[in-house]
């Protein structure tokens, strides 16, 4: 095994490889941080351009790209509040409060280095136990499904600031927008009313545009001229740099969150956002003060970034050992194996060791790289913070109408963007908390999809969901989840 | 808790009543064993009613007991009625802007849409100063069709007859 590390790391040392991880890095941030283009697509973009390419230079490139795309994604979210990619929603609302507290450089190297130890740490467990957790992974049936969707759920109580009603019922209309399309499993059209624009369902990067960055342009086009904060206060990342202590404080947090990021990156069709929620709704329920939480909550940021950069290691894990994508992006992978004549799956590590253990050393430099590579980007991208706050903010709206036709270069989506960004503002008007209502969206489908079959499977008998451990273990989980902090709350935040 | 927080709660109350109704029409069990496709939305929805009553009676109770508590504090001042007045008007301009620039957009292309956009925004939010007002419309559509269009070939949409060609000199 040492002499396959020792030939990887002298093989990644190679010019052209050091070159595709700077580029591949620099280009995954680009992608992750502008809305519309996501990750995967970010992948899929690069994919043909590895063509000509040696194997592991390619997989340098494309790895490289998928780690800067997971971390890129928070730049947009703490600077300007816009979530480059759904998982980065939790750093929109911890990050980007804490920004508009003049914080912008603090949060900035909280995510940064949160991200970067997350990614780290997944590296390390892919290395090490690759086998354990793509045999744990292949033990998720329908009803493991579902009783960890609950679980992602269940933070909603975490995620409700002040009112915790407000935050069910944010969360339940989340669901029910995750039903709007035709049902994956009848072909029935759902609450489409003959229209074709919801035939397809509600892109998660649509509503979520809309309701977080266009109802807070909107929020902030309210206030006076002279009063009015589109852009954060940024002086410069120096001196702003957290202390040790801080890291020390929230040492439990910081050990959780990759290991939650890792496990649910390595079940196949999780991924980094429900890694994120999950860290993020965690880390509100365990923290000392759960009011802080949507208002620049330092944990929240730290759990949500080490978790989303964390499953990527856990993604690539059950790609490599299975062949199982355990992402939208792992998937696109899965293509790119195939154009260089390769099968991810158990045989690969005996059959081509030079390329599975390349990749390891590829992912583990490309986030040692994205430590500076993210500086970069956070420069490149805080040229538009300079701007004067009218043209920042009308910036910012057509980076938010752009992302939302380049899903699917259709005008219907920028309609519902438009739409749910006066949705966003009438609930930020009357305190319902939005986070919920993502939380619910984006994993509304996945748990309805997963409590049918597992009651297909089980012929119509809900029983099946307690009788298997782990999903019983994640039901009673979920339900803890949901009931604890509403005894552990201050009695303030009690009042409705 | 406010009594104008009564009224969007009714709203909240009619729509998942409104779609309750609706998913009562879907196809319930298709199959032994299959939910079909009315369950789940009816579940949700159901919940999501029966919730907004609870916040409903919270918000009622709330309003009473304020109302028994400071009868005469719902007086507001006319300085704070201009500044809602305001604030309404700002608002208002910028939601005009946005639905006029993404409903021509299709029609006179994304060039032509967002300059006008641009400056249409930037005024309402209340810039004066005709350096900016000048300048920016170019520099933020310059720049986005650059990196969208030329960059990463994003098929932005173009405008019918005279307006598609003219942004076809462009991208």
């Amino acid at each position: 095994m040492l002499e396959h590390y020792l030939t990887a790391f002298s093989t990644i040392f190679l010019p052209q490889n050091l070159l595709a991880l700077c580029l591949g890095g620099l280009w995954g941030l680009m992608a992750g941080a502008l809305p519309g283009i996501s990750t995967s697509m970010g992948v899929v973009l690069l994919t043909p351009f590895t063509y000509s390419m040696s194997p592991l230079t390619a997989f340098t490139i494309l790895v490289s790209a998928y780690c800067g795309g997971i971390t890129g994604g928070s730049i947009t979210s703490i600077l300007f509040g816009i979530p480059g990619e759904p998982s980065s929603v939790p750093t929109v609302i911890e990050g980007h409060s804490l920004a508009k507290q003049g914080r912008a450089a603090y949060a900035l190297w909280v995510f940064l280095l949160c991200s970067i130890g997350g990614g780290l740490f997944s590296v390390f467990v892919m290395m090490a136990a690759t086998p354990l957790i793509a045999n744990f992974a292949l033990q998720f049936g329908p009803p493991e499904y579902f009783g960890l969707t609950m679980l992602g759920l269940s933070v909603v109580s975490g995620l409700s600031g002040g009112s915790v009603l407000k935050g069910l019922i944010s969360c339940l209309f989340g669901i029910f927008l995750a039903t709007i399309g035709t049902d994956g499993i009848t072909g029935v059209e759902r609450f489409t009313f003959g229209t074709t624009i919801l035939l397809g369902g509600i892109s998660f990067i649509t509503a979520m545009v809309g309701l977080l960055a266009v109802s807070e342009i909107l929020i902030e086009a309210e206030e006076p001229f002279q009063q009015y904060k589109g852009s954060v206060d940024y002086k410069g990342m120096r001196g702003e740099m957290p202390r040790v202590s801080e890291f020390k404080r929230h040492w439990l947090i910081l050990t959780k969150s990759p290991i939650i990021g890792t496990v649910i990156g390595a079940l196949p069709g999780a991924g980094a956002t429900i890694a994120a929620f999950l860290a993020y709704g965690e880390a509100a329920r365990s923290s000392k003060n759960p009011e802080k939480f949507g208002h620049g909550a330092v944990d929240g940021l730290m759990a949500a970034e080490c978790a989303n950069n964390a499953s990527t290691g856990g993604s690539m894990t059950i790609l490599l050992s299975l062949g199982i994508p355990g992402s939208n992006t792992t998937a696109m992978l899965i293509a790119a194996f195939m154009i260089h004549g390769l099968q991810p799956g158990p045989l690969l590590l005996g059959q081509r060791p030079d390329i599975v253990y390349g990749i390891f050393v590829a992912m583990l430099m490309a986030n040692l790289f994205l430590l500076g590579l993210t500086i970069i980007g956070i420069r490149l991208f805080l040229q538009l913070n300079r701007l004067p706050y009218s043209v920042f903010s009308v910036a910012i709206m057509i980076l938010c109408v752009v992302g939302a036709f380049g899903l699917s270069n259709n005008m219907d989506d920028i309609y519902l963007m438009f739409l749910f960004g006066l949705i966003g503002y009438y609930m930020r008007k009357y305190s319902f908390p939005i986070a919920p209502a993502v939380l619910g969206l984006v994993l509304g489908n996945l748990a309805e999809l997963s409590l049918r079959r597992t009651l297909l499977l089980s012929l119509g008998d809900p029983l099946i969901l307690i009788s298997r451990p782990i999903s019983a273990i994640l039901l009673a989980a979920s339900i803890f989840s949901i009931l604890y902090p509403l005894f552990k709350r201050p009695k303030a935040l009690k009042s409705v | 808790m406010k009594k104008n927080e009564i009224v969007p709660t009714l709203i909240i109350i009619a729509f998942f009543g409104l779609m309750l109704i609706h998913a009562m029409g879907l196809r319930f069990v298709k199959r032994f064993g299959e939910m079909g496709s009315g369950f789940w939305p009816i579940l949700i929805l159901a919940a999501a009613f029966l919730l907004s009553i609870l916040l409903l009676i919270s918000h009622l109770i709330k309003f009473q007991r304020e109302r028994k508590q400071a009868p005469e504090e719902r007086s507001t001042s006319s300085e704070e009625g201009i500044d809602l007045k305001n604030r309404r008007k700002r608002l208002a301009l910028s939601v005009v802007c946005l639905l006029g620039y993404i409903l021509l957009m299709p029609w006179i292309g994304f060039v032509l849409s967002t300059l006008l956009y641009v400056f249409a925004f930037i005024l309402a939010l209340g810039e004066r100063r005709r350096l900016i007002l000048a300048i920016s419309p170019f520099l933020v559509t310059g720049l986005t069709v650059i990196v969208f269009a030329k960059l990463i070939l994003m098929p932005l949409p173009r405008g019918v007859d005279i307006f598609a060609a003219f942004s076809r000199l462009i991208y």
